[in-house]
């Protein structure tokens, strides 16, 4: 067993001579630093393994295999995006085999796109297929029905007289010569009917004016008489005052007057109530 | 090669040069599998280790900032992967038993057969006996002695201190030696193979 000097000794960098000089003196620590000197004598003998010649190759070829831990941060992104090559993405797959940090994150990231749009749960569908409200129409659509183009016509038709504007002169200004003898025949026949339904328009707005100028005319006159009789009425003649009850005996109603005192003694006011 | 151009050369990777890592895998191939080698004892295990150990370099270019020499980081970014395959060589049934072929690999051609076998036996002998040790002794034997690694470098490579590994490394050599010793002294009455072995390792 060595008394440790020499251990203490190799570990501070004494001089060999320091060692040789313990080794000499003390039995243990000679008999130990004579095997470790056979030992060191083996190993240094020793030459470093040839590796093969196809090693080289492939450790020439890790480029092509592999990717670094930023280069795996492109790609990842890429890959999210679909828009990774297939030699990337076995690069890739083969990098996360070494490096859970790179394959976690790659995790994380594909796992917080799909949050951004989840599958629906099938009740889902079924669901707001019940609660939606009854179809509407478009407004477009609405606006251009059968009976808004005829409005649209006629308000079309009532400016142009508003304006006094003459609706063949602007068919002839908006280039009605130039256009070819088919189309011609059509628009004209389109002047004419609207021309007819103009007619018929403003033979029906003037019936419709002389019913309400006769409406008002009467309620006007009725509201003028009704006002004179209410402010020229006749003075009212003096109406009966109705005797006390009992001394005439019997009556259709019952008349109380009630004197009522204030509370600090003012002048009593007179109340009166009809039972 | 100085840690400032050790630094170049692996930015130069880093950008994808190929000529900067042809140069990376000449200059440090032989000694990863070197490393490699010793950890496993078989050529297969340590060709597919190096593999490994290069691939996770060049996964980890990025952090190297050339703080310390190339070789250490290297052991230290591959030091993982080599204590995972000793563990899992140690697991097996035939670990203390070190193959004439794995010996021979390491061994420089001799024309003398009695002397070539001599030298054979002797470090088989060695090996067996460093299976024995600790492996946190063992790992710091296999970088010094038969790697030639600097302590400091093997100090950063192992995250320790340069006299904690000094006395690592003694205590292995201590260990190696006494082991084999003991396996001549308690033997009994060693057969004839036994004999020449502790013969070949000079310890009778």
């Amino acid at each position: 067993m060595s008394c440790g000097e020499l251990e203490r000794l190799f570990v501070s960098g004494a001089p060999e001579s320091e060692a040789r000089a313990h080794r000499a003196a003390c039995a243990d620590c000679g008999r130990l630093g004579a095997d470790l000197d056979r030992c060191a004598d083996t190993w240094s003998r020793l030459k470093a393994p040839v590796p093969g010649p196809s090693l080289r190759e492939a450790l020439l070829a890790i480029p092509s295999l592999t990717v670094t831990c930023p280069q795996a941060d492109a790609l990842i992104a890429a890959r999210i995006e679909g828009e990774i090559a297939d030699a990337d993405e076995r690069r890739l797959r083969n990098h996360f085999s070494r490096c859970a940090a790179c394959a976690a994150a790659a995790e994380t990231l594909e796992t917080a796109r799909g949050l951004s749009a989840p599958e629906p749960p099938a009740w889902l569908a079924t669901r707001l297929a019940a609660a939606r409200p009854p179809s509407r129409k478009p407004f477009w659509r609405s606006a251009f029905s059968g009976k808004m183009v005829v409005a649209y016509a006629y308000a079309a038709a009532v400016l142009v007289m508003v304006l006094g504007l003459n609706p063949t002169a602007v068919v002839r200004k908006a280039g009605f010569a130039s256009l070819g003898e088919s189309t011609r025949t059509v628009v004209l026949v389109a002047q004419s009917s609207i021309g007819d339904r103009l007619g018929a328009f403003q033979e029906r707005a003037v019936r419709t004016l002389a019913v309400w100028k006769g409406h008002v005319g009467g309620y006007g006159r009725a509201a003028v008489s009704n006002a004179i009789a209410i402010l020229w009425r006749p003075e009212s003649k003096k109406t009966p005052v109705r005797p006390p009850l009992g001394k005439e005996g019997g009556a259709a109603s019952l008349s109380l007057e009630i004197r009522l005192a204030g509370r600090d003694g003012a002048e009593p006011f007179p109340a009166r109530f009809r039972v | 090669m100085s840690t400032s151009d050790e630094k170049d050369l692996v930015a130069r990777c880093r950008e994808g040069q190929d000529d900067a890592w042809r140069e990376l895998v000449d200059r440090f191939g032989h000694k990863v599998y070197a490393i490699a080698y010793h950890f496993t004892l078989r050529r297969e295990d340590a060709e597919e280790l190096s593999q490994e150990i290069f691939l996770k370099l060049f996964e980890n270019l990025h952090r190297y900032d050339g703080g310390f020499p190339l070789v250490a980081w290297i052991l230290s970014v591959s030091r993982n992967l080599c204590i995972d395959r000793y563990r899992r060589r140690k697991r097996e049934k035939s670990f203390r038993f070190v193959s004439d072929e794995a010996v021979t690999a390491m061994l420089p051609s001799d024309d003398d057969p009695a002397n070539a076998a001599l030298r054979k036996e002797r470090t088989r002998m060695l090996f067996t006996a460093l299976a024995d040790v600790p492996e946190d002794l063992a790992e710091i034997l296999i970088l010094r002695d038969l790697n030639g690694l600097a302590y400091d470098e093997i100090g950063k490579a192992l995250a320790l201190p340069e006299g904690t590994v000094k006395s690592r490394l003694f205590r292995a050599r201590a260990e190696v030696a006494r082991r084999i010793r003991e396996r001549h002294e308690g033997g009994g009455a060693p057969g004839a193979f036994a004999s020449i072995a502790m013969a070949a390792a000079g310890l009778v």
